[in-house]
Formats: C-alpha cells, sequence, structure tokens
C-alpha cells in the first residue's frame, strides 16, 4: 500500500461518520456526527477539506440535491462511500483491531 | 433570519467556487437551528466563529483546486502591473521635460492611472463565474493595488490610493454583476 493510500484518524473518523449518516451525510451532518460521539469541536472548514481530499482519492463520491428554504436557497452535497471507500475503511479497521490485539484498555495512569 | 453579513463575506471571499456554495448552506441550517434553540445572538456568535476558524483551511482548499491562479493573474497581472508599467511610464516621460523632475505629479497622470485600473478590475470581474470567485478576484485587486501603490517611486496622494484601492475592486464587481443579471 503507496503511503498516501492510509486514512490519517480524522479522515477515518470522516468516512465512518458517512457510513453512520447513509443518505444524510452532508457536511453539517459529518460535523455533528463527530462532534456528537467525540466531543470534539469540529469546524465546517475541517470537515469540507476532509470530505474533498477523500473524495479526490476515490474513496467518497458527492451527489447535488435541489436548494432547500432551510439552506438560505442553496444546493447540497451529500456523500457516500466508493467500492475502494469501503476497502479503506475495511482495511484501516483491521489495522486498527491489528495493533489493539494484545494490549489491555484504559492504560495504566490514564483518566479514562 | 440571517447570519452576519460580515460573516457571509468573508466565507465568500476565502472559499472557492466549489465549496461557497455548500459551505454557507450548510453553516446556514445549522444557524437556523441554534437561533431557534438559543437565540440568534448565540447562533451569530457560533457562526462568526466557524467561519472564522475555518477561513485558514478554505483558503487553503481554495489554493489547492487551482483557483489562485486566477486570483494571484488578478491581482498581479491586470493591477498591480499596469499601475506600475504606468508608474515608470510617467517618471519616464517627467524626467524628460526640463525643471519637472521630481515634482509632484499633475492630476491628470492620476487619473489615466485610476482609469487604466478600472479598466483593468473590470476585465478580470467579466472573466469571474460565480459570485465567490468574482468577491475573490476583488479583492485580489485591491491588495493588488495597494501593493502597487507600495511599490511605485512617485509619493501618491492619500486621495488618489483610497480612490485606487476602492475602484479597482468595485469595478471588477460591478462588471460581474452586470453581466450575471443580463
Amino acid at each position: 500500500m503507496a503511503k498516501g493510500d492510509a486514512l490519517g484518524e480524522f479522515e477515518y473518523l470522516v468516512m465512518l461518520a458517512v457510513l453512520r449518516l447513509g443518505a444524510n451525510a452532508y457536511g453539517m451532518r459529518v460535523r455533528q456526527e463527530i462532534a456528537a460521539r467525540t466531543g470534539r469541536d469540529v469546524t465546517i472548514g475541517a470537515v469540507y477539506a476532509t470530505l474533498e481530499r477523500l473524495a479526490d482519492k476515490g474513496l467518497l463520491t458527492a451527489a447535488m440535491s435541489d436548494p432547500t428554504p432551510e439552506r438560505g436557497g442553496r444546493a447540497k452535497r451529500s456523500f457516500s462511500l466508493t467500492g475502494a471507500g469501503m476497502e479503506a475503511a475495511n482495511r484501516a479497521r483491521q489495522d486498527l483491531a491489528n495493533m489493539l490485539e494484545g494490549l489491555q484498555f484504559p492504560l495504566p495512569g490514564s483518566t479514562q | 433570519m440571517k447570519p452576519p453579513m460580515w460573516a457571509q463575506f468573508v466565507l465568500w471571499a476565502v472559499a472557492g467556487e466549489n465549496e461557497a456554495e455548500f459551505v454557507a448552506g450548510d453553516l446556514h441550517e445549522e444557524f437556523l437551528l441554534l437561533c431557534a434553540d438559543k437565540g440568534r445572538p448565540a447562533g451569530s456568535r457560533w457562526y462568526g466563529r466557524q467561519v472564522l476558524r475555518s477561513a485558514a483551511t478554505l483558503l487553503g482548499l481554495r489554493f489547492r483546486s487551482g483557483e489562485a491562479a486566477h486570483l494571484v493573474a488578478a491581482a498581479l497581472v491586470a493591477v498591480a502591473m499596469p499601475l506600475l508599467l504606468l508608474d515608470r511610464l510617467w517618471s519616464f516621460v517627467y524626467s524628460h521635460i526640463p525643471l519637472k523632475d521630481g515634482l509632484d505629479r499633475a492630476p491628470g497622470f492620476w487619473v489615466a492611472n485610476l482609469v487604466c485600473v478600472c479598466i483593468c478590475a473590470a476585465m478580470c470581474g467579466s472573466l469571474a463565474h460565480s459570485f465567490s470567485r468574482a468577491v475573490g478576484v476583488a479583492l485580489a485587486a485591491a491588495v493588488g493595488a495597494a501593493c502597487a501603490l507600495w511599490c511605485s517611486t512617485a509619493t501618491a496622494p492619500l486621495v488618489y490610493a483610497g480612490m485606487v484601492i476602492l475602484a479597482a475592486p468595485a469595478s471588477s464587481m460591478t462588471v460581474f454583476a452586470w453581466r450575471r443579471s443580463r
């Protein structure tokens, strides 16, 4: 696997959020999902930069929807995982599981 | 209920044309939810913070998409270069007139500069095919004009400097709006 193909931590979080949200995966929902599940105060800019990067890598695909009044008459761009995205998510999950195997959590000395 | 104008302007200025509409829509949607939940001041504060914290990232995205080339061209080629070339030309003209070298320039020269910069900035604005890019071009034109004034050999009157810095983006936006209305 080339160096650029590996998923970064935030990229992985964004991909998991897109998976969880299904058809409703667009910038604001992805941001809210990550904030709700990790407690991180994520900016919309960081989410869009990551979504764009993942789309450039061919891991996500985007679809446009019609403008709606609650968005100030603006269109929405929803994302979904491609086949390559599914493979990358599976591989990242497997890599993480392999690295965690045999370790005891929580680690001694940590508060959580 | 509308988000703060200044934050919307900053957003349209920094976000590329690929992202501006979607980011603005997402922020607007969450802004309305926040306003209903915590009130408009809290919603406005949140909107402003999101825009400011996202500005650098969105600007980086815009540069990576290649859109920056148009903005740099607008700032340097269309505004700064003509101003600097005119400045050198007027210096050359003055150096050939006895007793004129080193004197303040006549108002006609400043007016010629102003007209030239307005035409160049307007041409740049006419090439912008989205509001986001037009705002970017306008800001780039203002920055280009300021840089050219800074680098010019003659000391420009304050009124002229202010007029150039304001007229360049204004003519760019005016032509963009005119083209869009047609």
